[in-house]
């Protein structure tokens, strides 16, 4: 196990290294000046999503210089509106939009605020198979329903003419606890897939018929790093941060498109904005989009004092979300996450006015 | 003797007055409140757990929750077979390769090593105890599973005529692996109970079966191994006992797959497993909070019957000894 | 028994070598996990420690310096210690009932059989249920460090108990009786007589309930829950070194997953150090 196991999985591990640390060094330097309302100073405990876990982890390692801590749990978007429901945490990540089962779940009444956009890599570790394997949503559906078991399955060689694929087994991870990424990439596959739609369905979690489960996106991709042969969908950052190579996937148009920033902001671009601003952008109508876009939202509860907060928590709160939707939106960036175009950032910020302590505004 | 300590209690001390007794008073009285407050309050375990699971029998059914092969969350079917199933493989993988191992041990030590060996290996067989279950868990993510992979590959290969164990291809987390460390955990508990009741054989008897010329292995055959099975089948009711509650090094090394896999190296889930990676999320759902509390009660009553059926045995060998 | 009358013939004697062979074998291979086990922790544990992973909390950070386990140290101990003070009070309490006052009442006998009963309670279970009690039914506010403590003592409160009534059981009547005969109340023979005779075993028993529960994840997991920070207020949620390594465990980065070993270097060499001073406590012990 000592060296060679994981030299043969990590091949490239340096050069992400190197990006990832010149990214990380400008994320903290580009947020040393403070924001508007700067003076808070108190302690925030959010739980949830783990595909924008590294966003919020970032963002509260920048607002710790202002006496602000931010203790993220990342634990899944579907712990993390149990977490709000039964008050366990002040705000939740989710990727998903609240359902009508959410709000009646939470019983009072919630703010729901989109924070960014990321990517859903179908990532996989093959030796001998590099980047930009070429896949359609039917195909993807098929791997994880295990009727494509082999690599060099017929159904991925005729997308791919000129590659070599190995005869090796598929080995198919995903998540066990519910997900906002599962539910992102569970969507995405019932659009294309009819047997995906009537059998398994979308949703945080699903019964899947086959394949290791592994919890959150950091579990998913610790699993593929060890696995040789797997396959798995994590998040761009993650997929980056382990140099896992991902596949090009057939979108709407019937191009295969790469995940970069490029093509995960085309997804946010075209979007119908409904009045509690519950947004999809999977399978984006638009053509330079990367189909497996995933936004993710941060809820609070309206009036987060009679949940629980303390007038001056309430307000390092609302710190924390102003600042994620200033310079926090370049540090995203940064992570590889497509910030929220203007038109919905305005309307994003606009909902944390409403938030309330007591009945009244926090400033 | 005790009788006569009770007597002079009784009549209070030699010098006694009544106030001199009131602290005694006192005593009594808090201790017997504290034994009280436990049983309360385990009572109190009880009734709570079983409160709380209700919603999810009263939905499924008790034999319905236990038997049907359906876990499937997203829509809030909760049929609990897969977790039962992968907990007694895993249990059964953990007696089959563990127990011979620990009474093997325990014979070694009790009856074959040097004495001075005696105190350093037993105290080497009792630490196996000492090590967290995490770090098993932690162990078995990084070198169990990738280093044993092709090794379990190649036996699945080579016995492809038995059924649940030949031609499978081998996933990296699953029940044999979770089998293996389980074995490894109940090992000092079941080696050091089977000492414990080896040490009760009468000397006489393994005099005389010496006595008679017999070997050494002729000896534990004859004289230690039918006097202490009864003793032995309780360690090794204990140690299952103990490998079917386990919880984190399970969870890591599984799978976590909620169906029934269709061999020993495929992946799986176990009750606690799934108590412990699904239950931050079912806290707002109260048909998935039931069912996991549930899953938790059928958990503990599976424990309690191989616990108590362990004590029956062990407790009929110490009292004929 | 025949075969056992005529003189000891080859195959017997092979037979015999073989058995014992294979008995020494299979003790060796109890030992293998062992070594391999601490020599991998020990390996990878000692890589990831320096000053820097012992006096930094962690950070969380993405892509930055992941920290260390300050704050898992120091909530280990910090609950830990609670669970200890909760516990072995009202473990050797309950001990000395039985021993003393309750004997072999119908009423201490349940209390014996429902006490080994929650022996098996699977740790996990503690958990759901100190969940259910104290944080789900509101009232006392989420996760935090004494609930934490709660659900730790509930497990160890059964090892306390059977092990100080084993003890408690080893000191000599005659010790009490002259006592009581020397116009001692019994209260003092049980303070200055018979606690002091059995402290040292008592000393053992609960070293070792300490060393389980400093090793438990299951219990923690909803009950102080997973932070980053160090507090030292059981009020707050706190971190531990189990779940610190259960959370490590499942990530991908390597800086993260060395963490996981140098943590469970840490945690085994507490839980073992607990451990064998407690055996040798339990050596100097005068009663067996």
């Amino acid at each position: 196990m000592k060296s060679r196991q994981w030299l043969a999985v990590v091949p490239a591990a340096g050069a992400l290294a190197v990006g990832v640390a010149a990214c990380g060094g400008s994320g903290s330097a580009s947020t040393a000046s403070a924001d508007p309302g700067s003076s808070a100073s108190g302690t925030v405990n959010g739980a949830g999503s783990t595909f924008a876990a590294p966003i919020y982890q970032q963002w509260g390692s920048d607002l710790k210089k202002q006496g602000i801590t931010v203790n993220y749990q990342p634990v899944g978007s579907g712990a993390g509106v149990a977490a709000l429901a039964n008050k366990t945490a002040d705000f939740a990540g989710s990727d998903p939009a609240l359902t009508s089962d959410d709000k009646s779940s939470i019983k009072t009444p919630v703010v729901q605020i989109p924070m960014a956009f990321g990517a859903i890599t179908v990532s996989y570790n093959v030796s001998g198979l590099q980047k930009g394997l070429k896949l359609d949503g039917p195909t993807i559906a098929d791997i994880f329903l295990g009727k494509v078991k082999k690599w060099n399955d017929p159904e991925i060689a005729k997308q791919n003419p000129g590659v070599t694929l190995p005869s090796s087994n598929i080995t198919v991870v995903h998540r066990s606890d519910e997900s906002g990424t599962t539910k992102g990439f569970t969507t995405f596959l019932s659009d294309y897939r009819a047997q995906w739609k009537s059998q398994i369905g979308a949703d945080k979690t699903v019964k899947w018929p086959t394949g290791t489960g592994a919890k959150g996106n950091d579990g998913v991709a610790a699993a593929v790093k060890q696995t040789s042969g797997a396959v798995g969908y994590v998040e761009q950052a993650f997929a980056l941060q382990n140099n896992f190579n991902y596949a090009d996937v057939k979108n709407k148009s019937g191009k295969y498109i790469a995940p970069t920033l490029q093509t995960t902001s085309a997804a946010g671009d075209e979007l119908s904005i409904p009045a509690d601003l519950g947004i999809s952008s999977i399978n984006s109508q638009n053509p330079a989009a990367y189909p497996i876009v995933s936004q993710t939202f941060i809820d609070v509860h309206q009036d987060v004092c009679t949940s629980g907060m303390s007038a001056g928590n309430a307000k390092a709160l609302k710190a924390f979300l102003n600042y994620g939707l200033t310079q926090g939106q370049d540090v995203a960036k940064q992570l590889f996450y497509a910030p929220l175009p203007s038109p919905l950032l305005s309307k994003s910020k606009a909902q944390i006015d409403k938030i309330r302590c007591n009945g009244s505004a926090i400033r | 003797m005790a009788a006569s300590a009770a007597a002079i209690s009784q009549s209070g001390s030699l010098r006694g007055s009544p106030l001199s007794r009131l602290p005694d008073r006192a005593l009594r009285i808090v201790l017997t409140a504290l034994a009280v407050a436990i049983l309360t309050l385990i009572a109190f375990f009880f009734i709570r757990l079983y409160v709380e699971a209700r919603p999810a029998f009263a939905r499924f059914g008790v034999f319905g929750f236990t038997f049907n092969n359906d876990w499937d969350v997203s829509r809030n079917v909760f049929g609990a077979l897969p977790l039962v199933v992968g907990t007694l493989i895993t249990a059964a993988v953990a007696l089959i390769i563990g127990v011979p191992v620990a009474i093997a041990a325990a014979l070694f030590v009790t009856e074959l090593c040097p004495r001075r060996a005696r105190g350093p290996l037993t105290i080497m067989l009792d630490l196996l105890a000492a090590v967290p279950s995490v770090v098993y868990g932690l162990w078995g993510v990084f070198v169990l599973i990738p280093k044993l992979k092709p090794a379990e590959q190649w036996v699945t290969d080579k016995l492809h005529f038995i059924p649940f164990i030949g031609g499978a291809s081998v996933a990296g987390p699953n029940y044999f692996i979770g089998g293996l460390i389980l074995a490894i955990m109940i090992l000092p508990i079941v080696s050091a109970i089977t000492r414990e009741v080896m040490a009760t054989v009468p000397a006489d008897h393994k005099e005389a079966a010496l006595a008679l010329g017999a070997t050494r292995w002729e000896m534990i055959r004859t004289a230690i191994l039918p006097y202490s099975r009864a003793g032995i089948t309780g360690a090794a009711m204990l140690g299952l006992g103990r490998a079917i509650g386990e919880t984190i090094a399970v969870t890591l090394v599984i799978g976590n797959a909620p169906r029934i896999g269709s061999h020993l190296f495929d992946q799986g889930y176990t009750l606690a497993a799934v108590i412990a990676n699904e239950f931050g999320e079912a806290a707002n759902n109260p048909i998935h909070r039931a069912a996991l509390i549930a899953a938790g009660l059928v958990l503990f009553v599976l424990t309690l019957l191989v616990n108590a059926a362990a004590r029956v045995f062990i407790n009929r060998r110490t009292a004929l000894a | 028994m025949n075969a056992v009358l005529r003189p000891v013939s080859k195959a017997r004697k092979r037979r015999d070598l073989a058995m014992r062979a294979s008995l020494g074998l299979a003790t060796a291979l109890a030992l293998v996990p062992l070594v391999l086990v601490l020599g991998y922790v020990a390996k990878r544990g000692l890589g990831a420690w320096s000053w820097h992973f012992f006096s930094t909390d962690p950070t969380g950070s993405f892509l930055g310096d992941p920290g260390g386990i300050k704050s898992a140290i120091l909530g280990t101990i910090l609950m830990v210690a609670l669970a200890t003070a909760i516990s072995v009070p009202v473990g050797v309490g309950v001990a000395l009932y039985l021993t003393e006052y309750g004997k072999n009442s119908w009423f201490a006998k349940a209390v014996r059989y429902f006490v080994d009963v929650m022996t098996g309670v699977p740790s996990i279970v503690f958990g759901l249920f100190v969940f259910i009690v104290l944080i789900l039914s509101g009232g006392v506010g989420g996760y935090a460090g004494w609930k934490g403590s709660v659900a730790l003592s509930l497990l160890m409160l059964p090892v306390v108990t059977r092990s100080a009534e084993v003890v408690l059981l080893l000191v000599p009547h005659t010790l009490r009786e002259s006592a009581l005969a020397l116009g001692s109340p019994r209260w003092r023979m049980i303070a200055k007589v018979v606690l002091p005779t059995a402290l040292p075993g008592l000393v053992t028993g609960s070293l070792l309930a300490v060393a389980r529960a400093a090793g438990e994840t299951a219990p923690l997991l909803f009950t102080a829950a997973i932070v980053n920070g160090t507090s030292l207020n059981l009020g707050q949620r706190m971190n531990s070194l189990p779940v610190q390594i259960f959370t490590d465990v499942g990530q991908a980065q390597d800086r993260l997953v060395a963490r996981a070993w140098g943590a469970a270097l840490t945690l085994v060499v507490l839980v073992l150090l607990l451990t064998l001073v407690a055996r040798y406590m339990s050596r100097r012990s005068r009663l067996t």
